[in-house]
């Protein structure tokens, strides 16, 4: 099922319904007590530090037209910093910092490394490697009853060729006891480009400089430059959390997504059927690059349900349906079972499963046609399925005895995740978080 | 798909008007595994997956802004 206006207004109607019958319970008046103890909504500073290291390869690299090294290293690590700022309001400052080194993206210039250019060769140029770096600041306030809170962010990142500006606010009501809660966010993202395009098309190339063209000697690619570098996108969010009993509790989290602008990677080579192919050393040369619509409309539908089965044991289950208007469509399974293996340690294995089909725009390696519109090779966009298996294990004290100067360690997590699609990228991925409590 | 989602979400409204778990009840449903958000530190492998994957949102994470490019 592609996602077209019927069906976007059946969906539609899930929030709505879902609001309507929540309002009915807000209607009721509200048994929790005014008079009650006003506690604080975080007691004191917490610092929590995230980090990630992170790998993958394949042979389906979008930069070399779906044929070649997918290779890619990724360190993370992020610091998010909450502050009490009262009773009611916290001051939440999220900072992150990441480098990679791709060879995909090292073969926009695949001639300046020390070994003859192929697309399963990284090269060693500036394009090789990249940090991205992000900020977000968030306040958050409740009311007095715990009953209201509504929230404003404000969030900036940056990396050589991408700048994002994002802002976002939103606003959740609980009720029925604190058994019924009610979300709405919305956020808007005016992000732009600095068009970074394969070596051999750029008009100030020579490429003579690199070596003699062979195969296609009359090299002559489908290239203009895009003349419009922004892309903004647009989201709502719409959530509904229940409790079910005293050990069962779900929610239901519906995000519309709407992106404008330029949705095409300018660095990402196409390779068409229909002409004749032209090379430098083992490197394929563009004949255009990637052209995708500039517009994208998202709909995601997911669902949580966990159960405490016992003292040991929590089931957690995940699903989430989602449909674009570019043709894809995707489903997403996941199962994590925490063990409570003492009161301080907790294991977390858990299971992924993750479909979609292609978008419309997609074909491989020399598959599409010269006088299509629409064309990518990126595998991103492809029909696959992927699993992925996770361990992770968590220490907590409640009564933060382990010390970093002010600061007492609340908990600490390790996991561990591999990912597998069926189309070959295989990826891993540790993530490690320390959080501390300030004394 | 659409219909069982209808369902899905018309029983889970149904259902929240027959139960008020009181306060004092909540001790399993305030174990921290029970939380119907993702933990922080899930984030960076959501991120990871919001790149790989063609589809995003309804997840708590991010559902736009940035490249995902490399």
């Amino acid at each position: 099922m592609q996602l077209n206006k019927k069906n976007m207004k059946k969906l539609v109607s899930i929030p709505i319904m879902i609001f309507v019958t929540a309002m009915g319970f807000a209607q009721e008046k509200a048994q929790d007590s005014e008079n009650t103890y006003k506690k604080r909504v975080l007691e004191t500073a917490e610092v929590e530090f995230l980090a990630s290291y992170y790998t993958q390869d394949g042979d389906n690299a979008a930069v070399t037209g779906g044929l070649g090294s997918e290779k890619l290293t990724d360190v993370t690590s992020t610091l998010i910093v909450s502050i009490p700022l009262n009773d009611d309001d916290v001051l939440t400052v999220d900072t992150g910092i990441s480098a990679y080194t791709s060879a995909s993206s090292s073969n926009i210039n695949p001639f300046d490394g020390n070994k003859p250019a192929d697309p399963f060769q990284a090269s060693s140029g500036a394009s090789a490697s990249d940090v991205w770096a992000n900020g977000v600041i968030s306040y958050a306030h409740s009311s007095d009853d715990r009953n209201n809170i509504w929230s404003a962010k404000l969030s900036v990142s940056a990396e050589f060729d991408y700048y994002s500006l994002g802002l976002g606010g939103g606003y959740t009501k609980l009720f029925n006891e604190k058994n019924t809660e009610l979300s709405v966010n919305a956020n808007i993202y005016l992000d732009t480009w600095k068009a970074i395009y394969p070596i051999e098309l750029r008009p100030s190339t020579n490429l003579g400089r690199y070596g003699t063209i062979w195969g296609n000697t009359n090299y002559n690619p489908i290239f203009t430059p895009f003349n419009s570098e922004g892309r903004n996108s647009y989201s709502a969010g719409f959530g509904f959390s229940q409790i079910l009993s005293k050990r069962l509790q779900g929610a239901l989290m519906v995000d519309f997504v709407n992106q404008q602008g330029l949705l095409s990677m300018p660095f990402q080579r196409v390779y068409f059927g229909d002409v004749a192919n032209s090379f430098i050393e083992n490197f394929q040369l563009a004949d255009a690059i990637e052209q995708l619509p500039n517009n994208r409309t998202k709909l995601a539908v997911g669902g949580r349900m966990n159960y405490y089965i016992n003292e040991i044991f929590v089931l957690r289950t995940y699903y989430r349906y989602y449909a674009d208007d570019w043709g894809i469509t995707s489903q997403t399974a996941s199962i994590e079972l925490p063990i409570k293996i003492t009161d301080k340690f907790t294991l977390y294995p858990s299971y992924r499963f993750y479909n979609q089909t292609a978008a419309n725009y997609f074909a491989p390696y020399e598959q599409h046609r010269s006088t299509e519109e629409f064309y990518t090779s990126d595998y991103d966009l492809s029909k696959y399925s992927a699993s992925q298996y996770g361990f992770g294990i968590t220490y907590t004290d409640i009564f933060t005895r382990a010390h970093i100067y002010k600061f007492g360690l609340k908990s600490l997590d390790l996991k561990f995740n591999q990912y597998e699609r069926n189309s070959g990228l295989k990826a891993s991925i540790v993530t490690a978080g320390l959080k501390f409590i300030m004394d | 798909m659409i219909k069982k989602m209808i369902l899905c979400g018309l029983a889970l409204s149904f259902l929240s008007s027959c139960v008020a778990v009181k306060e004092y009840e909540k001790v399993k449903i305030n174990d921290p595994d029970m939380a119907l958000s993702e933990k922080n530190v899930h984030r960076l492998e959501a991120t990871f997956q919001s790149y790989r994957e063609a589809a995003s949102g309804a997840n708590g994470g991010k559902t736009g802004g940035g490249c995902g490019c490399n």
